[in-house]
């Protein structure tokens, strides 16, 4: 499993061999090689046409998340402790999960304006679930004798949460941020899909109209990049947050 | 003196024969007592409605003369499990405690370190528990219940899940502890053995009562050799008859 790293190295190379070649048959308009979408790709970057882009959509993406996962949070934490809220807007939180969320977004344009803030709505509501769902569930099944211990040491409730039920559900809460970060990526760009002069979904959909394909991909690697970068962010701080939660396998 | 009283308690849930029985109990002051009998008598039940985490239907406990409807801070408490916070290091695991409470001083971390040492675990303060073993995180659940100097202390079946070594390792500590601070103990187990070899006083209960009661008349501190002495098997002998005509 050493070499794994490799490996992966290897294929993906193969792979874009291939596209290279197969691009060589076909019109660059539907399938353009690999060198030209670099060449693209470096142009933009070089000359400072991707810049405002790639900040636009970043900054959309990073603020729908923390808005996002931390109302999930807060609402999570308050109906993981209060089982009348719990009851109270459980239907709620179902019925506006069953909405697709992203055929909202004409109607929060329609409503915040073609800028920022209408993606930044439609980001956080998709981050909000995840965040909700996994706070919710777990501080509510933390294990009972520690509950005991609490008890036992006369912890208040707001303690107990604080000191018990909150760190005892990070890895579980983390999770969810996890599952948030990918969609937080997709929210943003359907956005700017529907309305929007600046950023990455909005390059897309002007290279389509333009017939520029190699800007369309181009901006669709940047997008993973970005994508990519914040999952891993939100994984290393899971692993250096939960690090003492898991049983240690080497000495 | 008397320390802790138990009258006539009962407790159940509804719907079925009662879990605890009318349960009489007095545990006289730096008494070790033990709690003999089989899983489901009850007598976690009774240890929790000693301690103030359950309350009696009927009766009353009293805890040096005062009642008790709460846990006090009074008493320390050792679950079954270790129950140690992973998050949290050995050292603050064990101030757990005095941390709820209030800030912490530097009497109170110099009263941890010393409590680490007696139990063996010094070199272990920076460690979280997931690095420690079973016995050693059983250690740190022991100095927890310890650091606010408890006059009485609860404990349920804490060795049960180790090896047999390291439960007599554990029993030593316990016992010099608790002499040494001149604890009140009331101990669960299903181990008869354990009961004897720890306790002052060893009581058997069945189905929700207390079927028997018997001073252990062994010297303090006790040692190894008492083990296998005859009075001390015949003891157990008599002990394993009575759990066995209660069941019947």
């Amino acid at each position: 499993m050493k070499n794994i790293r490799f490996y992966s190295l290897l294929l993906f190379i193969f792979l874009l061999l291939l596209w290279e070649i197969a691009a060589g048959n076909m019109s660059e308009l539907v399938l353009p090689a690999p060198s030209v979408i670099f060449h693209t790709l470096i142009d933009g970057l070089m000359t400072g046409y991707f810049t405002a882009h790639i900040i636009r959509t970043t900054l959309e993406i990073v603020l729908g998340l923390i808005l996002g996962s931390l109302f999930g949070f807060i609402i999570g934490i308050l109906m993981g402790e209060s089982e009348f809220l719990r009851k109270l807007l459980s239907p709620y939180i179902i019925a506006s999960q069953a909405v697709p969320k992203l055929a909202l977004a004409p109607l929060f344009i329609l409503w915040f304006g073609f800028d920022m803030t209408s993606k930044v709505i439609i980001t956080a509501l998709i981050c909000f679930f995840p965040l909700l769902e996994n706070t919710m569930s777990s501080i509510q099944y933390v294990d009972k004798q520690k509950l005991e211990l609490f008890r036992m040491l006369k912890a208040s409730r707001w303690q107990t949460l604080i000191h018990l039920k909150i760190p005892a559900g990070l890895p579980g809460i983390l999770a969810g941020l996890r599952v948030a970060v990918v969609l937080a990526v997709v929210g943003a760009v359907v956005g700017e899909f529907i309305g929007g002069s600046e950023g990455l979904g909005a390059l897309i959909i002007a290279s389509q109209g333009m017939m520029d394909t190699p800007l369309m991909f181009a901006s669709l690697i940047l997008l993973t990049i970005i994508g990519m970068v914040l999952y891993q962010l939100v994984n290393i701080a899971e692993k250096r947050w939960s690090k003492p939660y898991m049983k240690e396998t080497k000495k | 003196m008397e320390f802790l009283t138990i009258k006539d308690i009962t407790y159940g849930y509804q719907g079925t024969s009662p879990v605890v029985d009318g349960v009489n109990l007095v545990i006289k002051k730096g008494e070790f007592h033990c709690l003999l009998g089989q899983s489901g008598c009850g007598k976690t039940t009774l240890l929790k409605l000693a301690s103030g985490l359950l309350q009696p239907d009927k009766g009353s406990i009293l805890l040096n003369g005062k009642g008790m409807t709460d846990p006090s801070y009074e008493c320390g408490f050792v679950f079954q499990s270790p129950t140690l916070l992973e998050w949290k290091t050995v050292m603050d695991n064990v101030l757990l405690p005095v941390s709820l409470r209030r800030k912490l001083t530097e009497e109170n971390r110099e009263y941890a370190t010393a409590l680490l040492k007696m139990i063996g675990l010094s070199a272990y303060d920076n460690r979280y528990p997931t690095q420690l073993s079973g016995g050693q995180q059983s250690r740190v659940a022991l100095a927890r219940a310890l650091i606010q100097k408890p006059s009485m202390l609860f404990l349920d079946e804490p060795f049960a899940a180790l090896d047999a070594i390291t439960r007599e390792e554990l029993q030593e500590d316990l016992l010099r502890i608790c002499q040494l601070q001149n604890t009140t103990v009331l101990f669960i187990t299903h181990d008869i053995s354990e009961a004897v070899y720890l306790s002052d006083r060893v009581a058997v209960m069945d189905k929700g009562s207390i079927i028997y009661e018997e001073e252990v008349d062994l010297a303090k501190p006790r040692t190894m050799e008492m083990r296998y002495g005859s009075y001390f098997n015949d003891l157990c002998l008599t002990l394993r008859q009575t759990m066995s005509e209660g069941r019947s």
